[in-house]
């Protein structure tokens, strides 16, 4: 709800009165406070300057948020708003110091200072950053509410000001569908503080005519972050993001008034036109009391005659121009005018005091001083430069007109338009052009659009710096002179005179700043504006906070069909890509044990699943993996490894012919998108006539039933016979269990009896319990990743990504079983053919750890030591247990191939507590045979 | 962001594809081919600067994969198609 | 700082890219080989590629050895390149956070520490507590999606001001006579006989028998040139860069499943970077879909950090390789030598790149500290896999 009587907010520790409808801003002036804050370097006071939101003076901390333009941002009861970069006030800031040390300081000093003596760098570095930034990060900052959206137009219009809105309503009315955004909380651009009745009555009928188009919609506060492509715009609205796809775009920004370039151009009380007539006609705020105008046209005369109708005196108005018989000084008969004059300095201490007004001479430049006039408040209406970010980024060519000193747009992509001021004209044919995006949009052809051309230049800025500081760049507190002093130097060109200068790299990014660079560097080197170029446009075009692009986090996160059971019964959880799964369940040791001597239960479902069928899986899954399985009989089961072209696992997994043309394939945890991306390639490339893939990973749960007493719960939970004979290893069996459909597959990754048990996942949670249930009597527990992890490593079987990595080959990795080089094509084949002839290098192999009482971690790196005692990296430990079963340490590792080849060859295990002893292991260190599987 | 035409469903935000790299067929005797060229095919790209054809799958979409003519300077989309015939690659 | 010349007749030596390394190049070609006839060519103004758009990042906590004990020799370099060349490039140590969130992740972590530590370079192994001690602005708290389980903490890990190490090359290789020739753009370079003869440029022709290409994102096209084949891929690669707040990061960290690393600069911006682009492209407009992605895993990581304004987003190329590993040294042509595949971890090679080309091409020897990064490598299968620890490698 929005304060409909005047109320209080804070302000460097002060209590201020504001009225409805003000900013941080003009609540500030309306109560007299002219300095906001301190500048970035030399901690200079400053003061409003734009009240556009486009330059870096009024920057203020507001509670939590650092950086807040106080111009654009309305101000609330009880607010509490600090100054920033200013110790320890804003009146009294300790740091302006550094201003008295400017003769030591100019541009580029740092990199010439603080060199000797070396280690005093860090110590002057300290101090460095402490100095720097402006606003305050509070690290205990509450999370916040952002939304994001999408919304689609045939046209968007950017910038709700007169143009903005004529072509906006052409467009509709020519049957588009239109949006426009506007950053201000109203529309009408400079309609709204124009001063006059004619432009409030002008834009009284322009808003009625969008509200009667009912396929024209308008967002205020809305403001277009960027061009990307196909029309592709981010808008920022408060907490919300809007992303909107277009078929055409209106850029219809407007310009930035640019300051003038004189000494001390940066006091509290130098403001531009269109600040004065803000606060002047929206917030009814007078900015000073006593003012001086500096104008080169005509809207500088209306300004003064806004001011004075205000009850402000006019002190002079010097006009940049020689007169003309146009512009009648009549108008302002109280008022001294100064033609061909310009400002030359400003003074005051906190705030302005006096200017120096000084005639141009023949050729342009400022002359001998002639008047000094007292005032507390100069305004600027010496020029623009056109609001051309987006249309840059979108594209579009813009030249620098040597005649009149504009940049105005040369040429548009197809499907992007301009209006209004931001072409660097004054005219437009806003409508025409609106008509024309229109057509664009809605497919109907039209001859190509040139762009809007008026005969009357935007009036552009004209730079002729002064002795003393002239400021170019406010954010960065970077002078004429430091700008000339690059050049000198040697940093020659536009790029180089921003990077060391740091011109245009501050918050405005370059609004107040770059074209006076653009002309200052011109000067400096001697070239034209038009030769020196421009520093690229970037988006955001506003800063944008983070939460805003972000939005709400959303990260998924996958849960198994059994998840709620796992947390319930003290499952301790972990990440397992976007998976979650039960690590252990308070005792991984116990578990492994339970497995070794009666049953465990392991949830698998994260397993991927993929089902494949048609006639033309066996070839094409003998093409995609190196093992065979195109001959896998019905029934059965089959292990398999993946490989590609470069000869490097992909994948491993487990293959069932359920049927004929029936194939159930697992792919890792996590994989199975990706698998089924691979397999799709092959397919679409040719290889898959006959062969339809589709991924069931979320339609599964899947759980590994392992141990001695496995076939004993199995039993319990059906009718079919499922012996050793009518169920061997390696065999699938579809059967009711508990009276849920599963599909069995009998494989053996932890070494033991062992039944991994798929079912419909919404069987899932009551197939699980139940299995518990019938195996409560045989002593079964449910078991984790840890434990597995135990198990399968005391049969040394390899995780794939954890002892293989992006590099490894199926041969290296002891997996040649898996190869089948007489299949007459598949994927690896080539590679692997030459990985055998040139011999292995490395291999993975297991190992057994020799010094007593210690475990070690995985990562450790395998060393030999040379002659001087200094130690050679051979190899690493990819996998590492206490093993219960065995009484002892075992892992895996990647050893040179000589000394993995022969089991019992020792190596040293490099430790900071101390080197560990080890010897190699060939083969599973339990059970080697398989007897226990196969049982 | 660009918008990418699946042959499929049209033209479509192109974070719904992931890309499948430069168009590279695969040699179709992989046996035939020497060590130089078979490495040349695994790892060397052309990697051009300018229009050059590329593989992309409709990843949230239809899973079709499908080629692009596309200008790596400036990524305008010429066009996508499906290849002529199987490549085998 | 450097001067203007026309282009001369020949050179002994022209380098191709006027970036980091082939600036380094030039400038230990003169001071440690004494070869001052050397032509530096950029198509636009020195460092206006990588060396100019990177996160400043200086590290040596690599995967494998022969990695770790490379850039660890460029991060000595950078530490003391302000007193050789007289001007402060605003070396920062900082320290290195590198946070795992996967038991696997802090697998590779804990080898990484074992890997550095045994050539030398300070790392190793850090818990939650030390990390928020660290770094008070992470949330290690209970994450379901990211816990922070561990981080890999590199000391020497450093931020640098990009743009002086450049300025700083450029200024001390023109001081002992190199030719440096901005906005000059290499359209051809001829060879007779399998080898270089001359290089080919839009100011002119310039005769020479020895070409180092050091460009990024220009490689292949440079190497197509001379009918070298590589195996690189362009990506883009975005960043960007917030408004200046009071130091509160100390610290540089990054994070591989969120695919974010950020650190504040001597200026108080935070300065951010992510994965390369989904895809393939020499076009350095930027998505998106970058600022949003960095935007949501930075709040991920920094939940306070949600007023933070981003002030400004850029790209830059990166060539990528299958190893994630560069390609130095020697080609099929006589004369034509590389210093590419720099990838997204170019800018902190800059310096000991530089000073092994220079020593390749004055010598004809391979220094053997980048032996194992030549182009023969591939067809040797000998490839050197750093995708563990290139910063967001996955």
């Amino acid at each position: 709800m929005a304060p409909e009587a005047p109320f209080d907010f804070v302000f460097a520790g002060r209590v201020y009165r504001a009225q409805p409808g003000d900013t941080i801003a003009s609540a500030l002036a309306r109560n007299g406070v002219r300095v906001i804050s301190r500048s970035f370097k030399y901690h200079r006071p400053r003061g409003l300057l734009c009240a556009a939101g486009h330059c870096p003076n009024c920057l203020v901390q507001v509670g939590d948020e650092p950086n807040v333009r106080a111009c654009m941002r309305p101000v609330e009861p009880e607010m509490i708003v600090e100054p920033q970069n200013a110790w320890p006030s804003l009146g009294f800031d300790l740091m302006a110091a550094v201003g008295w040390l400017e003769r030591f300081l100019p541009v580029g000093f740092y990199y010439k200072a603080f060199i000797r003596p070396r280690r005093l760098w860090p110590w002057f570095e300290r101090f460095l950053r402490r100095a720097a930034g402006l606003g305050r990060v509070n690290l205990a900052t509450p999370p916040g509410d952002y939304v994001k959206q999408y919304l689609h137009a045939d046209v968007v219009v950017i910038g709700g000001g007169r143009s903005g809105l004529r072509s906006a309503i052409a467009a509709a009315t020519a049957g588009a569908d239109v949006v426009l955004f506007d950053e201000n909380p109203t529309l009408g651009g400079r309609l709204n503080y124009s001063g006059d009745e004619t432009a409030a009555a002008e834009r009284a009928a322009l808003l009625a005519r969008v509200a009667a188009l009912p396929n024209l919609r308008c967002y205020t506060q809305a403001t277009v972050l960027g061009w990307f492509e196909d029309h592709w715009l981010p808008v920022s609205q408060g907490n919300r993001l809007w992303k909107v796809r277009a078929k055409a775009v209106i850029v219809a920004t407007g310009a930035y008034e640019q300051p003038l370039l004189f000494a001390n151009n940066d006091l509290p009380g130098i403001m531009l036109a269109g600040a004065v007539r803000r606060l002047l006609h929206q917030h009814r705020v007078k900015p000073g009391e006593r003012a001086v105008v500096v104008t080169n046209h005509d809207e500088g005369w209306a300004v003064a005659a806004e001011l004075l109708a205000a009850g402000v005196t006019v002190a002079a108005l010097a006009d940049e121009r020689h007169p003309t018989p146009a512009i009648l000084s009549a108008d302002l008969p109280t008022v001294p005018i100064f033609w061909g004059h310009t400002v030359v300095r400003a003074e005051g201490r906190a705030s302005l005091r006096r200017v120096w007004l000084a005639p141009l001479t023949v050729d342009g430049r400022p002359g001998a001083p002639l008047q000094t006039i007292p005032c507390d408040l100069l305004v600027i209406a010496a020029g623009s430069t056109p609001a051309n970010g987006l249309l840059y980024q979108a594209g579009a060519r813009i030249a620098y007109h040597d005649e009149t000193g504009q940049f105005v747009v040369a040429e548009l992509p197809p499907g992007v338009f301009a209006v209004g001021r931001v072409t660097g004209w004054e005219e437009d044919q806003a409508a025409e052009v609106g008509r024309q995006a229109a057509a664009f949009a809605l497919d109907q052809h039209t001859a190509p659009d040139l762009p809007s051309h008026g005969t009357r230049s935007l009036p552009a800025p004209c730079y002729r710096p002064t002795p003393g500081k002239a400021f170019v760049c406010l954010c960065e507190d970077v002078t004429a002179k430091d700008i000339a002093m690059a050049v000198a130097e040697g940093f020659d060109s536009l790029e180089l005179v921003k990077r060391y200068a740091t011109v245009t790299m501050g918050p405005c990014q370059g609004k107040m700043c770059a074209v006076a660079s653009i002309h200052l560097t011109a000067a400096a080197t001697g070239r034209s504006p038009a030769a020196t170029g421009v520093t690229t446009a970037r988006p955001p075009l506003t800063p944008v906070p983070l939460g805003v692009l972000a939005g709400q986090p959303m990260e998924p996160l996958r849960r198994t069909p059994v998840d709620e059971w796992h947390r319930r019964h003290g499952a301790h959880m972990m990440v397992a890509g976007l998976w979650q799964r039960p690590e252990h369940y308070g005792d991984p040791l116990a578990e492994v044990k339970a497995v070794r001597e009666a049953v465990g239960l392991i949830d698998v479902s994260t397993l991927g699943k993929l089902r494949l069928t048609g006639p033309g899986v066996p070839a094409f899954l003998d093409r995609l993996y190196t093992t065979r399985l195109g001959d896998l009989p019905v029934g059965r089961v089959r292990y398999g490894l993946m490989g590609n072209d470069e000869g490097v696992i992909l994948d491993d997994g487990v293959t069932a012919r359920l049927d004929e043309q029936e194939w159930y394939i697992t792919t890792t945890t996590g994989n199975a998108e990706a698998i089924y991306e691979w397999m799709q390639w092959w397919a679409q490339a040719g290889w898959g006539e006959g062969v339809h893939i589709t991924d069931v990973t979320d339609d599964f749960a899947a759980f590994n039933l392992a141990g001695p007493r496995a076939r004993a719960v199995l039993q319990a939970l059906t009718t079919a016979d499922v012996g050793n004979t009518a169920f061997p290893y390696l065999h699938v069996r579809q059967l009711e269990l508990a009276g849920v459909p599963c599909r069995v597959l009998r494989i053996g990754f932890t070494g033991e009896l062992s039944y991994e048990i798929h079912c419909p996942a919404g069987f899932g949670p009551y197939l699980w319990e139940t299995i518990l249930a019938a195996g409560a009597e045989f002593g079964m527990r449910p078991f984790g990743v840890e434990a597995q992890r135990v198990l399968r490593l005391e049969k040394a079987h390899l995780i794939i990504g954890q002892d293989t990595d992006a590099m490894s080959d199926p041969l290296s990795a002891g997996m040649a079983w898996a190869v089948k080089f007489d299949k007459p094509d598949f994927l690896g084949r080539r590679s692997l053919l030459r990985v055998r002839a040139q011999g292995l290098r490395q291999r993975l192999v297991g190992f057994e750890v020799l010094t007593p009482g210690v475990t070690p971690e995985e990562g450790l790196q395998i060393v030999q030591t040379d002659g001087n005692g200094r130690p050679t990296i051979i190899g690493w430990i990819t996998s590492s247990r206490y093993s219960p079963t065995l009484g002892k340490a075992i892992g895996l590792c990647w050893l040179p191939a000589e000394l993995a080849a022969r089991p019992g060859t020792p190596f040293t295990i490099h430790r900071e507590a101390g080197p560990v002893q080890a010897r190699v292991h060939h083969g599973p260190f339990y059970d080697p045979t398989g007897a226990r599987l196969r049982s | 962001m660009l918008l990418l035409p699946c042959p499929n469903c049209g033209p479509r935000n192109v974070a719904e594809f992931r890309y499948g790299g430069e168009m590279h067929p695969r040699p179709p005797a992989p046996e035939a081919v020497d060590d130089e060229a078979w490495t040349d095919f695994i790892y060397m790209r052309a990697n051009k600067a300018g229009r050059h054809r590329e593989w992309w799958y409709h990843h949230r979409g239809c899973g079709l994969w499908f080629l692009a003519e596309r200008d790596t300077t400036t990524n305008t989309i010429l066009r996508t198609y499906l290849p002529a015939q199987p490549h085998g690659s | 700082m450097w001067r203007h010349h026309d282009l001369a007749p020949s050179y002994d030596v022209v380098i191709i890219g006027g970036g980091v390394h082939g600036l380094a190049c030039a400038y230990y070609l003169a001071q440690d080989h004494g070869i001052t006839n050397v032509a530096v060519l950029d198509k636009s103004y020195i460092g206006a590629g990588g060396s100019g758009r990177n996160t400043t990042i200086l590290r040596s906590n690599y995967l494998t050895p022969e990695g770790v004990v490379f850039y660890d020799e460029s991060l000595k370099l950078y530490s003391q390149m302000a007193e050789e060349f007289d001007f402060n490039v605003l070396f920062s140590r900082r320290g290195h956070l590198t946070l795992a969130h996967t038991d696997g992740a802090v697998r590779t972590m804990r080898r990484r520490a074992e890997v550095n530590r045994l050539q030398g370079v300070e790392s190793w192994l850090i818990g939650p507590n030390e990390i928020k001690r660290l770094c008070p602005a992470l949330d290690v708290s209970e994450h379901p999606r990211y816990p922070i389980l561990a981080a890999l903490y590199h000391p020497p890990g450093s931020i640098i001001r990009h743009d002086a190490v450049v300025w700083g090359y450029a200024a001390q290789a023109d001081r002992r006579g190199v030719h440096i020739h901005q906005h000059t753009t290499v359209t051809g370079i001829r060879t007779a006989n399998g080898r270089v003869t001359g290089v080919e440029t839009t100011r002119g022709f310039i005769k020479t028998g020895a070409v180092l290409n050091a460009t990024a994102g220009w490689a292949t096209t440079i190497a197509d040139m001379v009918g070298v084949r590589l195996p690189i891929v362009t990506y883009p690669l975005q960043a960007c860069v917030s408004e200046p707040l009071k130091p509160f990061l100390d610290v540089i960290v990054v994070s591989g499943s969120l695919h974010v690393y950020v650190s504040q600069s001597d200026r108080g911006e935070l300065v951010m970077g992510a994965a390369v682009d989904p895809f393939a492209s020499y076009s350095l407009r930027g998505s998106l879909a970058f600022a949003e992605g960095i935007a949501g895993h930075m709040l991920e990581l920094f939940p306070a950090l949600r007023h933070v304004r981003m002030l400004r987003q850029w790209a830059g190329l990166c060539d990528m390789t299958p190893d994630y590993s560069p390609i130095m040294g020697l080609t099929p042509v006589e004369g034509f030598f590389l210093d590419v595949g720099w990838g997204t971890y170019g800018f902190k090679a800059g310096p000991i790149s530089g000073r092994c080309l220079a020593e390749l091409i004055a010598t004809g020897h391979t220094p053997p500290l980048i032996f194992p990064f030549r182009l023969a490598r591939f067809y040797e299968r000998d490839l050197v896999g750093e995708k563990g620890a290139a910063s967001v490698g996955h």
